[in-house]
């Protein structure tokens, strides 16, 4: 199955789309609802920080959102340019709310703890002047 | 089979000795400035209980969870009551995986 592709602004406002398009080609490609509402937080949670990291201010102008439907499932890749991005660091904070008392609560690395928690697979990959972040999920698991 | 997408918009009314912002439509990362400004005049009230109705929220994602523990914090350090009322299943589930749950006093029209 070809690829279906969207680019967006680098901006925030935009994300709403990704949502709507992922929406469509998960439908088609037989996902249940309670499976696209996981995906759509997901995808959202890569788009923001492609948006916080590889927005303007960072040299970015756009972001790529590819949509491969495969055997297993359907594989979700969000490219944005500017900053690279220590995205090793990224996947090692990814964690849910620390802190004991509300006064200490800490909400780092919520974004891609979300993204691990609601994916089968995710990965990362980040190089002068380009952050790649892969989302996969499998239908039936 | 897709709803009609609203744009997302803040209801806000003063009931009482209670401030209820009721969210409704989608909150992402494109809405934070509206809800932050919507919060600014009533988040360090503290002669008021401030009261989050989600009912109407049809998507959320960590960006609101963040907003959410914000004004849980604030208002813990002012000791000011914060409820969170009509939370959806789905966004629920978010709030239960991300340990917000814990945190969040539900609040009922009597309570508050």
């Amino acid at each position: 199955m070809r690829p279906v592709r969207l680019q967006i602004p680098a901006e925030a406002g935009f994300i709403d789309v990704v949502r709507i398009c992922l929406t469509g080609v998960a439908a088609k490609r037989g996902f249940a609802y309670e499976d696209i509402e996981d995906m759509k937080v997901a995808v959202s949670e890569a788009c923001s920080n492609a948006v916080l990291h590889g927005g303007r201010e960072a040299g970015g102008e756009a972001i790529d959102i590819t949509f491969e439907q495969t055997d297993e499932g359907l594989t979700v890749r969000i490219v944005n340019y500017g900053l690279s991005f220590d995205h090793a660091a990224a996947l090692q904070e990814a964690s849910p709310i620390k802190g004991e008392s509300k006064g200490d609560l800490r909400v780092g690395g919520l974004g891609i703890y979300l993204m691990e928690a609601l994916m089968d697979e995710v990965r990362m990959s980040s190089e002068e002047g380009k952050t790649e972040v892969v989302l996969t999920k499998y239908l039936g698991v | 089979m897709m709803k009609k997408m609203e744009p997302f918009r803040i209801e806000q009314q003063e009931i009482g000795n209670s401030y209820e912002l009721k969210l409704i439509g989608e909150l992402d990362l494109s809405v934070v400035p509206q809800v932050q400004g919507a919060l600014e005049h009533v988040l360090r009230r503290e002669d008021l209980a401030l009261v989050l109705d989600l009912g109407g929220l049809t998507y959320i994602d960590s960006t609101g969870i963040g907003i959410i523990v914000s004004i849980l914090k604030t208002r813990d350090s002012l000791n000011a009551p914060f409820f969170v009322r009509n939370i959806p299943p789905a966004i629920k589930r978010l709030f239960d995986m991300t340990g917000l749950t814990g945190h969040l006093k539900e609040g009922t029209e009597a309570e508050a």
